[in-house]
């Protein structure tokens, strides 16, 4: 392990400054990712700025519209734990709380895993299905990037060079609204998903309308099951969850590795697919 | 005696209720473990130390044709930098000495080492290293095992004539022939009329299972420290046989034992693993080279990639049974893949210990067992917690639970029915004096309410039910060591012993062995861990030894003081305890196991267990229960998560996020039931435990899971498999 030169700005202006300065730093977040990263020899940062001391960065705020906004900085276990997810969207603290373990979940950031783009990370997949929206710093704006958008491939975002995560927003629910999250890990309770599934969808009598539904783990990027979708229309019937859920083969693209092969990911999909769509009409 | 909570009953056996066993222990390393006072190996530096970067083999097999140093001896901060020429013909190993300190002519797996730089940081030693230039030549590998014993495979080591034995108490010892040059050992047992055995059987079942490789997966990675003072090499290890590491040294590098010192401080675990040192040799070159101390830390990726692992296996069984359900006659072939190198494995059939166990804790009244263990270019293999017992327990009782489901008898009925009793012999043709094993089972019946109709699942329902059984047995380690006691003035006695605790709790039961013996509160008994140059000769932690062995010192040594006293003779007095345990004993053991099965995932999780132990008296009553709970966790990874994947040579699952251990939130609530009356030859009736338990959990959960629908041949027990099985339509009955 190499030496770097750290720096723990207290400001936004104040890193965006540093990072202006020191286009190839690295940014740290809580740190789970880029250690292991470091201790593997993956990456020789010579700079590196960590937002930890940034004030306000880690804070979750509801807006009166049902919505949230959730500082990079904020950890998975404040999320957990969070009132104001809680109350307005409790399915994404339930998300976020199947992240590792609680070690793990103290130190790693919501920003931080959105900028990773581990494809098997759980919540920038409950995120997309949310459709939420991320504020990204850049130098003289801080545009707003639908997430869906913001990830390209495995380890790969759409931010430039001096760009980063101020906050994530995710909008107010209707009164319809239901979402789930479902992670599927044979192998340990701790463990990176075989498959997940993140479905939100408004539901009235049983009937199911526009559909919303991304997969973890099954491709370089949280997964759209564009055909599921679109095979689901609206107002769907929980009888043909089953025929709908078959398309989301199409939709993926698994590898083989230690948490299945790729055939075997492809009927975890279907029948994770299948079990989230039950569970928002139940 | 049988007890449902170990922790606050009293053991049988206990004379008064003040009995030292009775309470609770204290562990004496506990408060400095808790604290971080305590010292484990990597914690101990010397002034001027040095750290130390290897070169690793990038081809599982290749000749090395060149290695130039030039651009690594004159980076910066290097003192040192050594290739195999510069230690040939320095090779290492517990019992058969084959591995290379660094390889000069050929390597046989990926991260077999070919040069080592010693140098003033870890950066600097580890940017040095990326500046070694070797030139190979590429052979053509093994991966599997069975191939390795093709006629024309590749000899993956022509010298083995050269490769040194490490002499056992002194005594040197034969290499024995083996029939093809790429086995490390090999060998055939056979007893009774087998062929007539299976004349007489009304049924011949014959299945084939497959085992992978596991790591031990201990806390603590190895290190190692090594400086020379004037003729002495001293030595401070993780080893957990620190005088085997010095005898195994002193034969590496021609040296007198005497001039050797090992220190093992604290162990963090070791679970069989820690018996075989790496680092150690080459450290010893690179002190010579720098006339420094040098020392190295073993990253965790290489203890995964380059360790000694449990050995893979591949194993054939064939057992006839007679009209009323008996064995008549039993044939096995294990293949053990031993990887690159023997040198793991410390006992002459150069085999996991228990290779030749294919059946255990039945009468096998005919039987002919062959096991091997070969060569291939795989990491080497090496002892892991009952060496050969997970791989043939898995087999065999698996084997015998389709045997029992084909014959339409209840599984636990028919190991009933085979269980072996006194009198009666078992797979290697020895005879057994007394067994626990029809209690065992009897007692597993009523404590898991097996004859309690299963809540039945509909047919059509997505979860699936099923419950299993399995039994295995585990010898009392044997052995003999010796202790030195000092009972002092002030009325307390001090013990020295060369045996270090690995976790287990060694120390705190020759504590309470001391205390019990002499009517003193334990924390009267102060134990003090020597080194190789001032403790009597010691075997060290494994084999199920130490309660037995060590806890039988601590009480002859107890009795000496005692005697002295009667005698008349004042404090101070010192006295050896001496013990030498070779009775041929069995603890025995079995669990049952409920699963309730995801049939549209292939996932299943354990709705109930229950263990029934047969431990002799009980010591250690925390460490008792933590042994036999941990054992069961231990082997719940293999049974359904752990293997180590190796894909052309290299292995896959190079980090603990890969290579899955459980965790708490994996391992379901164990129902343990001690039966602590039937004495063994430990200290006061004691048995051991710490190998107990870990082997046949695979076979219960395999069992369980096939009667939910899905027979799984292999281990882990996946979801995959299981979603394969289940969609293939196997569902035995």
């Amino acid at each position: 392990m190499n030496g770097f030169t750290y720096h723990e700005p207290t400001t936004w202006p104040a890193a965006q400054d540093l990072i202006a300065r020191e286009p190839d730093a690295t940014m740290l977040a809580g740190g789970t990712a880029f250690t292991l990263l470091l201790r593997q020899g993956l990456i020789r940062p010579t700079t590196v700025v960590s937002l930890r001391r940034i004030s306000g960065a880690n804070r979750i705020l509801a807006d009166s519209h049902g919505g949230l906004w959730i500082g990079a900085m904020a950890t998975h276990s404040t999320v957990v734990r969070s009132p104001e997810v809680r109350r307005n969207w409790p399915e994404f603290a339930d998300a976020a709380a199947t992240v590792a373990t609680l070690r793990i979940r103290n130190q790693a950031t919501i920003g931080g895993s959105v900028a990773h783009a581990d494809p098997a990370s759980d919540v920038p997949v409950m995120l997309a299905a949310l459709d939420a929206q991320v504020i990204v710093r850049k130098p003289n704006a801080a545009p707003r990037v639908p997430i869906d958008q913001l990830f390209i491939d495995t380890f790969t975002t759409s931010l430039a060079p001096g760009e980063f995560i101020e906050s994530i927003q995710i909008a107010g629910r209707g009164p319809n609204t239901r979402a789930v999250y479902l992670k599927y890990t044979p192998r340990s309770v701790d463990d990176y998903a075989t498959v997940s599934v993140a479905a939100r969808a408004e539901v009235e009598e049983g009937r199911l309308r526009a559909p919303r539904i991304f997969l973890g783990a099954v491709g370089g990027r949280p997964m759209r099951a564009m055909s599921v979708e679109a095979a689901l229309g609206d107002g769907t019937e929980a009888r043909a969850f089953a025929d709908a859920a078959a398309l989301v083969r199409s939709d993926i693209d698994p590898i083989d590795d230690v948490r299945g092969s790729a055939e075997y990911k492809r009927e975890m999909a279907r029948v994770f697919v299948e079990r989230a769509l039950r569970t928002l009409v139940a | 005696m049988i007890e449902g909570d170990a922790a606050t009953s009293a053991p049988a056996g206990a004379r008064t209720s003040t009995d030292v066993f009775a309470t609770p222990e204290r562990r004496v390393e506990g408060h400095g473990k808790v604290t971080g006072a305590a010292d484990f190996a990597a914690d101990i530096k010397r002034d001027g130390m040095l750290h130390v970067a290897f070169v690793g083999s990038p081809y599982p097999h290749a000749l090395v044709r060149r290695v130039d140093v030039s651009g690594a001896r004159t980076a910066p901060g290097v003192r040192a930098v050594l290739a195999g020429a510069d230690v040939r013909p320095a090779r290492f190993g517990r019992r058969l000495q084959d591995w290379p300190v660094l390889a000069w002519d050929r390597v046989r797996f990926i991260g077999d080492r070919v040069a080592a730089v010693a140098a003033d940081t870890l950066e600097h030693a580890e940017a040095a290293a990326a500046l070694v230039d070797v030139e190979y030549e590429e052979q053509p590998a093994i991966f599997d095992a069975e191939a390795a014993l093709a006629d024309g495979a590749p000899v993956l080591h022509p010298d083995a004539a050269d490769y040194a034995v490490v002499a056992r108490r002194g005594e040197q010892v034969k290499r024995s022939p083996v029939p093809h040059p790429n086995l490390q050992g090999h060998e055939v047992h056979e007893h009774g009329d087998v062929a007539g055995g299976f004349a007489k059987a009304a049924r011949i079942f014959e299945h084939t299972f497959r085992v992978p490789p596991v790591h031990q997966a201990y806390i603590e990675p190895r290190a190692a420290l090594v400086w020379i003072e004037g003729d002495v090499t001293h030595v401070v290890s993780t080893n957990k046989a620190p005088f085997s590491l010095r005898e195994q040294m002193a034969q590496t590098l021609d040296l007198p034992a005497e001039s050797i010192v090992v220190h093992t401080p604290h162990v963090g675990g070791d679970f069989g693993g820690k018996g075989l040192s790496l680092d150690e040799h080459a450290l010893v070159f690179l002190a010579r080279a720098t006339k420094q101390p040098v020392r190295s830390l073993l990253r965790y990726a290489d203890e995964l990639q380059i360790s000694n692992t449990r050995h893979g296996a591949v194993i054939h069984l064939r057992t006839g049974i007679d009209r009323d359900g008996r064995i008549t006659a039993h044939e096995s072939r294990v293949i053990f893949d031993g990887g690159a190198y023997a040198a793991g494995k410390p006992v002459n059939s150069l085999m996991p210990g228990d290779a030749m166990l294919t059946l255990a804790g039945y009468h096998v009244p005919a039987a002919r067992v062959e096991a091997s263990a070969v060569y291939t270019n795989h990491l080497p293999a090496g002892h892991d917690r009952a060496p050969g017992q997970p791989q043939n327990s898995f087999a065999a009782e698996s084997h015998i639970d389709l045997i029992a489901r084909e014959l339409g008898i209840d599984p636990l009925d028919f190991r009933e029915r085979n269980a072996i009793r006194a009198g009666q012999i078992d797979i290697h043709g020895d005879q057994w004096h007394a067994s626990e094993v029809p209690r065992v089972l009897a007692t597993l019946r009523r404590e898991a309410k097996w004859d309690a109709p299963l809540a039945s699942s509909h047919p059509s329902s997505a979860q699936g039910r099923g419950r299993g059984v399995a039994l295995g047995v585990r010898h009392v380690g044997r052995g003999k060591t010796s202790m030195e006691l000092t009972l002092g003035p002030d009325g307390s006695v001090e013990v020295k012993t060369g045996a270090p605790d690995q976790g287990g709790g060694a120390h705190t039961m020759i504590q309470r062995v001391v205390a019990r013996e002499l009517d003193l509160g334990p924390e009267r008994v102060r134990i003090e861990q020597l080194d190789t140059a001032t403790s009597p000769v010691d075997p060290g932690v494994g084999g199920s030894r130490v309660t037995p062995v060590h806890g039988n010192a601590a009480l002859d040594g107890a009795r000496k003081i005692k005697a002295a006293l009667a005698e008349g003779r004042a404090a101070p007095i010192t006295v050896t305890g001496t013990a030498e345990q070779q009775q041929h004993m069995y603890g025995a053991y079995a669990y049952a196991i409920e699963v309730e099965l995801d049939r549209e995932t292939g996932a299943f999780k354990i709705t109930d267990a229950t263990l029934v132990a047969d431990v002799g008296t009980v010591i250690n009553p925390v460490a008792v229960r933590g042994q036999l709970e941990g054992g069961f966790a231990f082997g719940l990874g293999q049974a359904a998560m752990e293997e180590l994947v190796i894909d052309d040579g290299r292995v896959v699952t190079a980090n603990l996020g890969d290579y899955k251990i459980p965790t708490i939130g994996d391992v379901p609530k164990l129902r343990l039931v001690l039966i602590t009356d039937a004495p063994g030859p430990g200290p006061f009736g004691a048995k051991s435990v710490g190998e107990l338990a870990n082997a046949a959990i695979t076979g219960a959960v395999a069992n369980a899971v096939a009667n939910a629908g899905a027979r799984v041949y292999s281990l882990p027990i996946t979801a995959e498999k299981v979603f394969a099985e289940l969609h293939q339509g196997h569902s035995p009955a």
